[in-house]
């Protein structure tokens, strides 16, 4: 009997390794190697044209007593993760769930819906700088004269507001297709019992969307602490560093500095994957509960 | 050896020139819209060809198309020999750097004046020195600042495939309208300011027209410090020199035309850069390179406008100089062949084609008398540019921070009011703090 | 008696009030989404329109209508290059390539963490979920040598044999394909989705004695075909517009993607903005079509509950 249930784990253990092999192989060969490489990196004085050498702690003390990291990218960072995060889910959420029900147009709503993701960040990014520039369509419309990117008060704004317009159509689908799992008997149940929509949503909805907000959310912290194609295209960290955010920082060590700090970028590299897995963990926490959530 | 007969053909895109029917030197002769031309050509291929990869940034289509039609008839020249054209559309220099790091770099590539100085003090770069002087070609046959520009420790690098400096642009018909005379090569701070003044128009708000176009920008500031006799860095690079008095001194005029109201931002008037503000006549005289030169032929055909060396300051002339070389890797397999394509394409031949595509000017000091020149004022001017005080656009090893607070002194007095001198000094405080 | 006349009262006004509330409710809703729908609208329908005006007019009025009219841009950009034809083939192929092998390898990690137990389960997800974590700048480099030549230029020498140490792919389409076969996101994605999945379903066919393989291959893999759907649409999506990593692999022209090759409009010093508009709606047309045609599977109907398809 127990070598019967042993077996019968062995197996499972097995199938397991052959369903995530594709995966794993990718993952060893490339992610372990390029992960274990930075960190190496961190601890070296490194400048892509001489071999890397040894450093200590020297790169992460010059990462920490940076004034543009401490004065500008790290606050920037936070700010444009709690804006855009929170808003982006919302509105990505509630899009998904009004595309759920039975609605005239649909189909041609979700297509619309959809469009503002179709673009790769970088076109997208082109053409809002064109829409915002001083003669741009916005100012057109708005008869405003405002010089949106140009201006420190405003060019954050800016980027932050099309991320979330351009998130929202990819989220909304995550969620649609999320959405599919819970089967129509549970909502017809609640129909039955009165509830109404808004009990609906918060009552059954949420509960079991729970895996995939966390996904939603988990991956939304990652691309905003990793915002950098929109910054690169449409500001380059300007106006007076009001957009320098640390993935555009450590672009600007690794690449774009005459003497590049490559060591110095890997630095803060690291110290930037710790902050999102501190915030990960925490979120992971305050989403799916103490840990139970995921073993459902 | 054996051999194969193979047809090399490419496409070109030739600017025809239009000086059969030029005229005299008061009409410049412009080239016209590039013609796409096709040529096929039947050579003999020896089966083992020398292979030189070769890289650069990719231009607009027509400037690439002139640099495939120049390897091309290398390729017929020297059949030995295969060239991989592997140019870069994204951002160059992480490409490159990319390439260095892994050694997988192409043997011929482009390298910036502005940063090129770190590839040779890492010894990344191939010394052309013997090369040079094995294919009897002399230092002496290039603008000196040029080849100067690459040369490090006294050994040379690269050699320069074509240059620019600034010239000033001035709108004809605004002149006219005001009735005044056109600048001169002889003109200074006090006539640019004057003229600058005079040529303001701000009467209708939905187009004002303003003297003289100041960006926030490190490509064009530096020219008045050299004017006022200045620097932007020491001799060896170690410490910045922008809270000079001198350099001050020269932020306060450079600034002055906008907070006097006869100088304006791009931006100022919705345009991204003043090459537009320029075309649109809403700015009478602006600082730009030879680029702007085609960009007005295709956007602006109809504006009449002409290009002097900009005004001397209080010390005399000032300059910049951008330019770009070939280099060759230090990792290449094929020294000999590498080399062989570069003097290819820096030959007299091939920069007299370059030339009179109208996209560069050439770096050899031969064609300072070539017809082409003598027809082309406006091109002449930014070519003389170079012999008249003109310094590299390089600030050392931190140059992109230099570059970087120094558009931001700009900004922060454009923007916010700050007064010159200490957004000046706040830019020099700035950079010790970097280069510490 | 007061209190039972208040109690009697209040249901009865909220009940009018909700009762009207219920009336307005589909308008406002409407017009809620139709707002939203306009403002997606608006950024591509206004490049559209400026890419049938020309070059001088990119920032002037109308905004609603292209006035004066050409065709000019895409002229430009179908006639100044002739690898256009050959730009688009590899795009299609590296993404359709891509899309096909992520799916199926995403859904099968996907289901492991879901639902199978192995050892180092927990260890292995948490590190999947550090591996999307570290910004792409630092890991490009460590990644084009694995790609490329390997850490160690040569391999590394065991007697006579030579363990390279990188794939040696630079410049091949296949260098641009194999890392993105499988990647983090999508294994992530496929696993929350296979926790909120009804257990039920494959618990029948376990108990009919099918394996874990013939399971997933005959009731999963069917019935999780939007989220799959979904997964390669976002795959597919990002592999066109991917332009970072195939512009460090591929060198040859002949071998550019379509992102790389429309990148040659902009120009050094200024960018032709009309060009850039057109051309980022030729990249952009694939994406749209193939979404539209997938779209009757997004919706969800009653019967989606068993394993008959919606």
């Amino acid at each position: 009997m127990e070598n019967k249930l042993k077996r019968k784990k062995f197996k499972e253990a097995l199938a397991g390794y052959f369903f995530i092999s594709p995966w794993l192989f990718i993952f060893i060969t490339f992610s372990v190697f390029s992960l274990g490489y930075a960190i190496y990196l961190s601890f070296t004085s490194y400048n892509l044209l001489k071999p890397p050498q040894w450093w200590d702690f020297e790169g992460y003390q010059r990462v920490l007593s940076d004034e543009l990291f401490l004065k500008k990218a790290l606050p920037n960072t936070f700010k444009y993760a709690l804006i855009v995060v929170p808003l982006q889910t919302i509105i990505s959420l509630i899009l998904a769930f009004a595309m759920d029900q039975k609605l005239r147009f649909r189909r041609a709503f979700r297509t619309i819906y959809y469009l503002p993701s179709v673009t790769s960040s970088v076109v997208i990014s082109l053409i809002f700088v064109w829409i915002f520039a001083p003669q741009g369509v916005f100012n057109q419309i708005t008869h405003l004269t405002l010089n949106w990117l140009d201006s420190p008060a405003t060019a954050f704004y800016v980027i932050m507001g099309m991320n979330i317009f351009t998130t929202s159509g990819t989220l909304m689908l995550i969620f649609l297709s999320g959405l599919q799992d819970i089967s129509a008997s549970i909502y017809e149940a609640a129909q039955i019992d009165g509830a109404s929509a808004f009990q609906t949503f918060f009552g059954i909805t949420i509960p079991l969307l729970k895996p995939v907000i966390f996904f939603v959310v988990t991956v939304g912290v990652i691309g905003c602490f990793q915002v950098f194609d929109q910054i690169f295209v449409m500001t380059a960290g300007g106006p007076l560093d009001s957009t320098t955010t640390i993935t555009y920082l450590i672009y600007k060590w690794a690449f774009r500095d005459t003497t590049i700090k490559m060591g110095q970028a890997s630095a803060l590299a690291v110290i930037l994957t710790l902050i999102i897995l501190v915030i990960t963990l925490l979120q992971r926490r305050l989403i799916e509960g103490s840990g139970s959530a995921s073993e459902r | 050896m054996k051999s194969l007969m193979k047809v090399l053909s490419a496409v070109f895109v030739l600017s025809m020139l239009l000086t059969a029917c030029g005229g005299t030197a008061e009409t410049p002769v412009v080239p016209a819209t590039p013609v796409t031309i096709i040529e096929t050509q039947v050579v003999e291929v020896p089966l083992e060809q020398t292979v030189v990869r070769l890289s650069g940034w990719a231009s607009s289509p027509s400037e690439t198309a002139l640099l495939e039609s120049l390897l091309y008839r290398f390729s017929v020249e020297n059949p030995d020999i295969l060239v991989k054209y592997e140019p870069i559309t994204g951002d160059y220099k992480q490409v490159l750097l990319t390439g260095i790091a892994s050694g997988t770099e192409p043997d011929v590539y482009y390298i910036d004046i502005f940063w090129w100085q770190e590839l040779a003090k890492n010894d990344v770069l191939l010394p052309i020195d013997d090369l040079m002087t094995g294919s009897g070609v002399a230092r002496t046959d290039f603008i000196p600042a040029l080849l100067d520009a690459f040369t490090y420790n006294g050994i040379t690098y690269g050699i320069p495939k074509d240059f620019n400096t600034l010239g000033m642009f001035f709108n004809k018909d605004l002149f006219d309208a005001a009735g005044l005379a056109y600048p001169t090569d002889d003109w200074t701070w006090t006539d640019l300011k004057a003229t600058a003044t005079a040529l303001t128009d701000l009467t209708d708000p939905n187009k004002p027209v303003y003297g003289f176009c100041t960006a926030p920008d490190a490509g064009r500031f530096p020219a008045f410090v050299f004017q006022n006799g200045g620097t932007v860095m020491n001799a060896d690079f170690t410490d910045t020199t922008l809270d000079s008095p001198a350099a001050i001194e020269a932020a306060e005029f450079y600034t002055s035309f906008r907070t006097e109201g006869v100088g304006a931002m791009p931006s100022d008037v919705g345009e991204g850069w003043q090459g537009t503000v320029f075309g649109k006549g809403q700015c009478a005289m602006v600082y730009e390179g030879a680029w702007l030169i085609p960009y007005l032929r295709d956007q602006f055909p109809g504006l009449k406008y002409g290009v002097v060396i900009p005004p001397a300051g209080p010390v005399g002339e000032g300059n910049l100089i951008f330019t770009v070389a070939w280099g060759i890797s230090a990792n290449t397999q094929n020294p000999d062949a590498a080399w062989r394509v570069v003097n290819y394409l820096t030959s007299e031949a091939s920069q007299k084609t370059v030339l009179e595509s109208g996209f560069a000017l050439p770096s050899r000091i031969s064609l300072q008398s070539s017809d082409y020149l003598a027809n082309n004022p406006n091109s002449a001017a930014i070519f003389n540019g170079a012999l008249n005080g003109a310094q590299p656009f390089f600030w050392g090893a931190f140059g992109s921070d230099v570059n970087d607070q120094m558009g931001k002194a700009l900004e922060r007095v454009f923007k916010e009011n700050q007064p010159v001198a200490d957004a000046m000094q706040q830019a020099a405080t700035a950079l010790r703090n970097l280069m510490k | 008696m007061t209190a039972q006349t208040h109690s009697k009262l209040r249901p009865t006004v909220r009940k009018n009030l909700l009762q009207e509330l219920a009336r307005l409710k589909t308008p406002i809703f409407y017009a809620i989404l139709i707002f939203w729908a306009i403002l997606c609208l608006a950024p591509l329908y206004f490049t559209l329109v400026y890419s049938l005006k020309p070059i001088a007019n990119a920032y002037t009025p109308p905004i609603l209508w292209p006035a004066p009219f050409t065709l000019d841009n895409y002229k430009t950009i179908l006639q100044t290059f002739d690898l256009f034809p050959t730009w688009v083939w590899n795009s299609t192929l590296i993404a359709v390539v891509v899309t096909l092998c992520r799916v199926m390898f995403c859904a099968m990690a996907g289901y492991a963490f879901a639902r199978i137990e192995f050892p180092f389960k927990k260890f292995l997800f948490n590190a999947l979920l550090i591996s999307m974590m570290m910004p792409g700048v630092v890991t490009l480099i460590p990644s084009f040598l694995i790609i490329g030549p390997g850490f160690i230029k040569n391999g590394i020498q065991i007697g006579a044999l030579t363990i390279p140490t990188g794939f040696h792919l630079i410049d091949k389409l296949g260098g641009v394909i194999l890392p993105g076969v499988v990647d983090a996101f999508g294994v992530f994605m496929m696993t929350q989705f296979y926790k909120s999945f009804p257990k039920e379903l494959e618990e029948a066919a376990v108990m009919d004695g099918c394996g874990r393989w013939r399971t997933f291959i005959r009731i999963v893999l069917p019935v999780s075909q939007t989220q799959l759907l979904t997964l390669g649409l976002l795959t597919f999506q990002g592999m066109w517009n991917n332009f970072m990593w195939p512009m460090l692999v591929l060198r040859s022209p002949e071998l550019f993607t379509l992102p790389i090759g429309l990148q040659w409009f902009k120009n050094e010093y200024y960018t032709l903005i009309s060009t850039v508009l057109a051309g980022s709606l030729f990249n952009t047309l694939p994406i749209l079509i193939l979404f539209f045609v997938f779209q009757k599977y997004f919706i969800r109907s009653i019967a989606t509950t068993g394993s008959k398809e919606g």
